[in-house]
């Protein structure tokens, strides 16, 4: 186990390498002048001489690699066009905003998303199967964007249930941050108003962001339960009389879950996208309305930013995730 | 008296096939849906100009914003555009550029793939590490940076497009590489001093061509829904394109008071995508029976 986690770790270093690599030629050489792109078409030619300075632009290319590593190592992604903000206080700012709406977004899948695989595997074939299979591919393939819309319509414009932007109701205002998750800081404080009122406004962006990664669980769950449902042993315990729903759940569901959680980290990746677009449907003020209003300016050193940070951070996920299968998997383990 | 001639047990193979097929589709009702919705498309698609009611770009400022009616059946945009048109001929543009991205993954992921199997070795590890790095990114974020980088146009797009999606089609091709190289024909080609290249044309490739085409219509729902967000993030398609993700993008100012303007685009993203989605699942069930359950 040890030799795994520690060629894991050395692979995380070569990836953390490449990406900074593809950040780097995105910013750095494809763009042909960076240094234009930032002051704008306008600016005078003493100026965009400065800037290409500052930027190191005139040093040859590996220098430049250098010296972006080395800003990165020092936590300095460079300043952000659009709000003159260093980009990584702004996506500090913005992070805690994202990480909430993706937690909610990520427990209400597997809360749904793993009973409705189970049911739709013990039920294989019956109408309940056909109504699960039909609800997951729609998560595939309903874009977040219109699912987010037409949500909006239902229960915002024409029922009038649900808040459809913000983080809290306008004149509401937060008093002490601690973790930066309104849910969580307004309990450790014991603000009830604030509390309801946050999770009021998490409800309907958190469930259109979940349906992307639900869809994703529930075809994995089905799949492998339908497989292990199938093995000698489970017949072999049903015939010794073990109940049923005890058969299903601690034969069945504790072998299945195992490639299930590969599949979860990989399906961070589409959470993490959703959350960009989903952010943006309901002015949601986290890393990736930050990112699209940035895009609008063709604000770079803010996109690059976030990209590198959301790669990282996704590579970091399954990292753990993939030391969760070593701990659930004995075999692996060995 | 009269000898009854026997009628042949086996029918000949190839009608065998055929109703295997067919007996197939019956059992999966939802893979017919799927060919359904893809056909229909492609025909709306081919034939959008002889179908689509009015002009997709012809500005008529005095109907605009109109509701659902007889003479305009999904609605009128902000300067008096129909919408059901610019729907239809949105399904020429998505599947245009849908299609292209995944033949051009495809044929450069497949090639890169098969010379990278083929020849194992450093030049292998290096190109599987590239993929590797290129996979470590969630697809919509890099798609979406990558076409930032190049320039917010309906081609760009689809090229970033198709550069997140080449990953899949080196890992596809690679894996039928390594296995056709040990091959007793490709032995028998290699002591016959057959040069490289030869032998990746020749055979190579070749054996990697049915994974391959799986694979892409495996991806066309995916891909049209990158097509679509893309356009919606404004990094795709720009307006007056009548883009099914650009016209959502625009509706979306709209959608308190006029539903309508951002809701049919968005369905016809959502049967163009569940349809290749359905047809690929079908697909991979009928030609892989350990995997249809």
């Amino acid at each position: 186990m040890k030799r795994i986690i520690v060629k894991r770790l050395s692979l995380l270093v070569l990836v953390l390498f490449g990406v900074t690599l593809i950040t780097f030629v995105m910013s750095h050489v494809i763009p042909g002048d960076p240094a234009r792109m930032m002051v704008g078409q306008r600016a005078s030619e003493e100026t965009l001489q400065k800037v290409r300075e500052d930027l190191g632009l005139d040093q040859p290319v590996w220098a430049q690699y250098l010296l972006y590593i080395r800003g990165l190592l020092s936590g300095d992604l460079g300043t952000s066009i659009r709000t003159q903000q260093p980009v990584i206080s702004d996506l500090a700012a913005f992070f805690p905003a994202t990480l909430e709406l993706a937690l909610y977004a990520f427990i209400i899948a597997l809360l749904i998303g793993i009973p409705l695989g189970v049911i739709s595997a013990v039920k294989q074939n019956t109408i309940l199967d056909h109504i699960g299979r039909v609800f997951s591919i729609g998560g595939v393939s309903i874009p977040v964007f219109w699912s987010g819309i037409v949500a909006i319509i239902i229960f915002y414009a024409q029922l009038g249930w649900l808040p459809a932007s913000g983080r809290l109701s306008i004149g509401l205002e937060i008093n002490r941050t601690i973790t930066g998750l309104y849910t969580i800081d307004s309990l450790l404080t014991g603000n009830w108003k604030i509390f309801k009122d946050s999770l009021w406004h998490l409800i309907l962006p958190a469930i259109t962001l979940s349906y992307v990664q639900l869809a994703t669980i529930t075809r994995q769950v089905r799949a492998s339960m339908l497989e292990v449902l199938n093995q000698e042993y489970i017949r072999t315990a049903r015939a010794n009389g073990i109940e049923e729903w005890y058969l299903i759940i601690f034969y069945g569901l504790r072998n299945a879950l195992k490639p299930t959680v590969t599949v979860v980290g990989l399906s961070f990746g589409s959470l993490l996208g959703g959350a960009v677009v989903t952010e943006t449907i309901f002015a949601w003020p986290g890393m990736g309305k930050y990112v699209v209003d940035s895009i609008a300016f063709l604000d770079f050193p803010s996109i690059m930013g976030f990209t590198l940070i959301i790669a990282i951070g996704y590579v970091i996920i399954n990292l753990i995730v993939d030391l969760l299968y070593m701990v659930l998997d004995p075999q692996v383990r060995e | 008296m009269e000898m009854q001639v026997e009628k042949p047990v086996f029918e000949p193979v190839s009608v065998q096939r055929k109703s295997l097929l067919w007996y197939k589709l019956q059992k999966n009702p939802m893979t017919l849906v799927g060919i359904l919705l893809v056909t229909a498309l492609t025909v709306i698609a081919i034939f959008a100009p002889c179908i689509a009611p009015s002009d997709p770009v012809k500005i008529n400022i005095l109907d605009r914003l109109e509701a659902p009616s007889v003479k305009h059946p999904f609605g009128t945009d902000e300067v008096g555009r129909d919408i059901l048109t610019r729907v239809i001929y949105g399904a020429r543009l998505s599947l245009g550029v849908g299609i292209t991205a995944v033949v051009i993954a495809g044929l450069i992921g497949s090639s890169i793939g098969a010379v990278s199997g083929y020849w194992g070795g450093t030049v292998d590890q290096i190109i599987m590490r590239i993929m590797d790095i290129i996979l470590s990114f969630p697809t919509l974020v890099l798609a979406m940076t990558l076409a930032a980088t190049l320039g917010p146009n309906l081609i760009n797009a689809m090229l970033a497009i198709a550069v997140v999606k080449i990953p899949v089609y080196v890992r596809l091709a690679r894996s039928e590489a390594l296995s056709v190289r040990e091959r007793l024909y490709v032995k028998a080609a290699k002591t016959f001093g057959l040069p490289d290249w030869y032998i990746i044309i020749r055979h190579i490739i070749p054996n990697t061509i049915t994974p391959v085409i799986i694979q892409t219509t495996l991806d066309l729902g995916d891909v049209i829904l990158l097509v679509a967000t893309l356009g919606f993030l404004g990094l795709g398609a720009q307006p007056p394109q009548p883009e099914w993700g650009t016209m959502i993008s625009t509706g979306f100012k709209h959608m308190i008071d006029q539903w309508w303007y951002p809701t049919f685009p968005g369905l016809a993203i959502f049967l163009a995508v569940v349809g290749f989605n359905l047809l690929g699942d079908g697909l991979r069930d009928i030609l892989d029976p350990k995997s249809a359950r």
